[in-house]
């Protein structure tokens, strides 16, 4: 039986955030949602085989909870139809504060999805606003107790930190209080400018002040150190968890296990290839409809518009780059095993720079190569020489 | 004269940048059915890349056109292409002396411009006959009665007859054709004489050997002639005699007024210098064709490959680039920073630019350019004279009784308006004015006695930026001066990188250095720690700043989707690095080596 995690796409957003360069789409009626939802069951249907074993599945976005619930389990009951879902599965959905309510949260719950993941992005009503974001602080707050009510033991909450005018203090602040609510997980990230966000035109434009990388690094240390000292486990670059609370589906991605992608623009990574679907909203159903599989390059499917055939070499180095975010770093002897090969022969030489430069380090005792608290802060510089 | 010379044309396309001289041959070229429209590359006669990206003629391509002409005649047109830069003003005034007249593409839109008049000038010390033409008339904007009072008031020149022409468009090429004949003399020269022949171009053909463009000035010349080049006076058999229709054709002979190429078993165009003459060996002419010099390298700098890349290709380029290029030279050199390179000697700056950037597209090679030099002569105290082409080679300062610079005639050539702002570069470039003079009620020349390092440092991207463009500028070396000059050296990380060190005047080593280390601040990456960047004469430093540390170089997110994504960031990431250099822990990106020298309005 071949084990796979499962993610699937609901591209859809109330209104798009200032800062997003992910595919969603905003202002979309409730029939567009429905017309993607049953394109989503024929492409599910397409994967099926009760000989894959799902231990995870991440009902991701865009904005999950925007949909109406009823949607989301019929997903969900495909989903089991097709496959077999592992007892001890960690089924997970994103939701946004502000669109959640007890209908919903029951219902999820109902169709058996046991995580959530809550963006909350920040718990100051002023920075919230300069987001874009649809919810204030209190929504937040009376959505996660909502959730606690309905039956939710492993949630998680997405904030963000070094965003325009937010002080050090402004951000603790809002560490601080997620805290309190005592989620099981906590993703925290430094914001990023992308391109073709209004962000990105505001800073062209000079009316955005990013904060400087030395204020940056000042509220990702001081957010270690709070959530290490609450009893929180800092496992990957971004992401923290109460002990056994780890994500077990982005897991899949730092150690290069496999996933199945569904939806539109879904990336899948399976037998050392990866791939990736149609990101048109109309083709993408119009596929499902006409199920054409003519002009599409062989093991994948007929949404697929990449395919890439990972090299051996190319497979070392994102064993490299996604495991090396994981704070523990790799096992070596997971490499060994992978690749046949100890990760010293391969790369030995940027191993040894970097373990000079500090920014690495060799644990043969642990059987463990990692980024030192250093190297993390400087993650590209020292993956640059792995790829 | 004989009868065949009546039916010859000898002439060049004399044009501003950008006022259509290649559009004009491409169209000559179509009209005369020398190449069909379908096979035309626009702009045929400049064939190297380079040029055609930067709108100069470097090299000279030379074509020759059959033209049935309303006369009923049938004539044959040789078009001799010439380059337009200042390095290159030898190789114009050899390529002119091979014709008897030019035509003067004038923009409808713009007028008369500097460039146009430096080159008038060449051609009328050549007694040249000057054909003007008025292009770009589809333009809207187009003023050809203006563009003709301007070349009548600034040259001197009869515009009324002047054909009013769209190159682009293809409209009344026919009456430039025509005009050829009327206004551009015939050929003369005694086919009986004793051959005189002028090389005014050569290129190297891996079968052929070197190929020398020739005009024809008396008696003939043919196939398995015993020739001898009258400056070296070294023998060679011809064995091929031909003309380009536009490839390589061969003929039986060339006579007295003819234009073509021959090819002699010569092994390096070092051997037929441009300006050289030919004669028999067994009938030689008494004297040689007028106007010979020998090109001399007037800037230096080193050449070395970058990281990766092997000193054996760059020796095999810089090998292959000298077969074609008389002006070019170089000698190994080794460098404590860069290893084992090369010291090159250049005509000038664009010259460099033009060899470096050849080595790097056509040979696809990695490589770093140190800074440029002149030669010095430099007087120790036990009375030795040294040139010095590498600041690296000075002895050190106790041994030095003094130093002496070449300093440059630079005539330069403005409009009126910007004659202050010249004069104030030109100061701050330690030039001294011999005389100014009005050309026109509008044009003024400058003449200078400058130092040749100061003129080859920024001088020229100077004056093109002051004068927006119209300055033209022409220098010859005049001779060797004492000079209080200074080796300055840089820094990097407490590291001396000797790549960097100039010698400049001691009154502009603060300046220099400041701007060096500003320069070199902007370029070189910020590193895991500080990075302090000095200038420094000797023990003292001048100048200082510094390179921060960074702190953070991380992507936030990597899920599922993004894993290919960033992976492509990162291999962009690494070629960038690739580009870079290591001195010590300091990695230095190639382009700091060159970018150190150009001129930068903002930072005056």
């Amino acid at each position: 039986m071949k084990s796979l995690g499962l993610y699937i796409h609901i591209p859809f957003c109330l209104k798009k955030c200032n800062y997003c360069d992910f595919l969603s789409l905003g202002g979309m009626s409730e029939e567009d949602h429905a017309a993607y939802t049953e394109a989503l069951l024929v492409e599910l249907e397409h994967y099926a085989d009760r000989n894959i074993s799902l231990d995870s599945v991440y009902i991701g976005g865009g904005t999950p909870s925007l949909l109406d619930p009823g949607l989301i389990s019929r997903v969900v009951q495909r989903v089991q139809s097709c496959f077999t879902i592992s007892e001890e599965a960690e089924i997970t959905i994103e939701a946004n504060p502000g669109l959640l309510d007890k209908n919903k949260l029951t219902t999820y719950r109902g169709a058996g999805i046991n995580r959530l993941s809550i963006g909350a992005q920040s718990l100051n009503n002023e920075i919230l606003k300069l987001l874009g974001r649809v919810h204030d602080r209190e929504e937040f707050v009376r959505n996660f107790h909502l959730a606690r009510e309905c039956g939710f033991e492993n949630i998680s909450v997405d904030l963000i930190f070094a965003i325009p005018g937010q002080t050090h203090d402004i951000w603790m602040d809002s560490l601080e209080k997620t805290i309190d609510l005592g989620p099981e997980h906590i993703s925290f990230y430094s914001l990023q400018i992308e391109e073709e966000t209004p962000f990105y035109d505001l800073w062209k434009k000079g009316e955005l002040k990013p904060v400087d990388d030395q204020g940056d690094r000042a509220m990702y240390h001081s957010a270690i150190d709070r959530l290490q000292s609450s009893g929180y486990r800092h496992y990957e670059i971004s992401n923290a968890a109460k002990p056994g609370y780890e994500s077990r589906h982005n897991l899949k991605y730092w150690s290069m296990d496999e996933y199945l992608g569904v939806g539109l623009g879904a990336h899948s990574y399976i037998d050392g290839r990866r791939f990736s679907n149609e990101t048109d909203l109309s083709r993408y159903i119009r596929i499902a409809k006409e199920k054409n599989c003519a002009g599409r390059r062989q093991g994948a499917s007929p949404w697929t518009i990449w395919f890439h055939e990972n090299t051996v070499e190319g497979e070392m180095s994102e064993f490299m780059f996604t495991g090396l975010r994981k704070v523990e770093g790799i096992r070596l002897s997971d490499y060994e095993k992978r690749f046949a090969l100890p990760v010293t022969a391969v790369y030995g030489d940027p191993i040894n720079k970097h373990i000079e430069t500090g920014l690495l380090e060799i644990d043969e005792k642990a059987d463990r190569l990692r980024l030192t608290a250093k190297g993390i802060d400087l993650f590209n510089r020292v993956l640059v020489d792995f790829v | 004269m004989d009868q065949y010379q009546n039916q010859i044309r000898n002439f060049c396309i004399i044009a501003h940048i950008d006022h259509g001289k290649s559009t004009l041959a491409d169209r000559l070229l179509e009209t005369t059915g020398v190449v069909a429209h379908r096979e035309m590359k626009e702009q045929f006669l400049d064939n190297m890349d380079i040029e055609r990206e930067r709108g100069i003629t470097i090299k000279l391509q030379t074509t020759r056109l059959n033209y049935q002409a309303k006369d009923g005649k049938e004539y044959i047109f040789n078009l001799i292409d010439t380059p337009g830069h200042v390095d290159f003003t030898y190789e114009v005034s050899r390529s002119l002396a091979a014709c008897e007249g030019a035509v003067l593409v004038v923009d409808a839109t713009q007028g008369v411009e500097a460039q146009t008049v430096a080159n008038v000038y060449l051609a009328l010390d050549e007694n040249l006959e000057i054909f003007p033409v008025i292009n770009k008339i589809d333009l809207a904007s187009a003023d050809p009665d203006a563009a003709k009072a301007e070349i009548e008031e600034v040259l001197g020149i009869d515009a009324s007859e002047a054909p009013l022409i769209s190159a682009k468009e293809g409209t009344n090429i026919e009456e430039v054709l025509e005009g050829v004949i009327r206004h551009i003399p015939a050929p003369g020269g005694d086919p009986e004489g004793k051959l005189k022949a002028l090389i005014f171009d050569s290129y190297y053909d891996n079968y052929r050997g070197v190929v020398i463009y020739t005009r024809v000035f008396d008696g003939e010349i043919k196939e398995g002639d015993l020739i001898k080049l009258m400056s070296t006076n070294k023998k060679y058999e011809v064995t091929e005699v031909g003309v380009f229709a536009p490839g390589p054709t061969p003929v039986k002979r060339l006579r007295a007024g003819e234009v073509g190429y021959i090819c002699a078993g010569i092994k390096q165009v070092a051997d037929a210098r441009v300006g050289d003459t030919i004669t028999l060996d067994n009938d030689p002419a008494d004297a040689p064709l007028p106007g010979y010099k020998k090109m001399q390298s007037m800037v230096y700098c080193g050449i070395y490959p970058a990281e990766g890349e092997k000193y054996e290709s760059v020796r095999e380029a810089l090998e292959k680039l000298q077969l074609n290029d008389a002006a070019f030279m170089f000698e190994p050199e080794t460098s404590t920073a860069l290893g084992f390179g090369f010291r090159c000697g250049f005509l000038g700056l664009l010259h460099m630019e033009i060899i470096v950037e050849r080595l790097e597209r056509e040979f696809d090679l990695s490589i770093i350019t140190t800074s440029p030099s002149v030669t010095y002569k430099v007087v120790t105290k036990d009375g030795r004279e040294l040139m010095i082409q590498n600041p690296s080679n000075l002895p050190p300062q106790n041994e030095i009784d003094h130093i002496e610079e070449p300093l440059v005639k630079a005539d330069i050539m403005i409009p009126k308006e910007y004659v202050g702002s010249i004069m104030e570069i030109c100061q701050e470039r330690r030039g001294v004015m011999t005389h100014m003079e009005y050309i026109t009620e509008n044009r003024v020349a400058l003449h200078y006695e400058m130092p040749l390092n100061e003129v080859i440092y920024d001088f020229f991207d100077a004056l093109k930026s002051k004068t927006k463009g119209y300055g033209s500028l022409d220098y010859e070396m005049l001779r060797y001066e004492k000079s209080n000059l200074v080796k300055m050296d840089i820094l990097l990380n407490k590291e001396l990188v000797d790549a960097f060190s100039m010698i400049v005047h001691e009154s502009k080593a603060y300046s220099r250095g400041r701007y060096v280390c500003e320069k070199l601040k902007e370029l070189i990456p910020m590193h895991q720690f500080e990075i302090p960047i000095q200038a420094a004469i000797g023990q003292k430093v001048i100048a200082r700043e510094t390179v921060k540390a960074y702190r953070k170089d991380v992507i936030a997110k990597c899920y599922g989707g993004d894993i290919s994504r960033k992976k492509k960031l990162l291999e962009k990431q690494k070629e960038g690095k690739r580009r870079m250099r290591q001195f010590g822990r300091v990695e230095v990106p190639q382009e700091a080596f060159t970018a150190v020298l150009k001129y930068d309005e903002n930072k005056k």
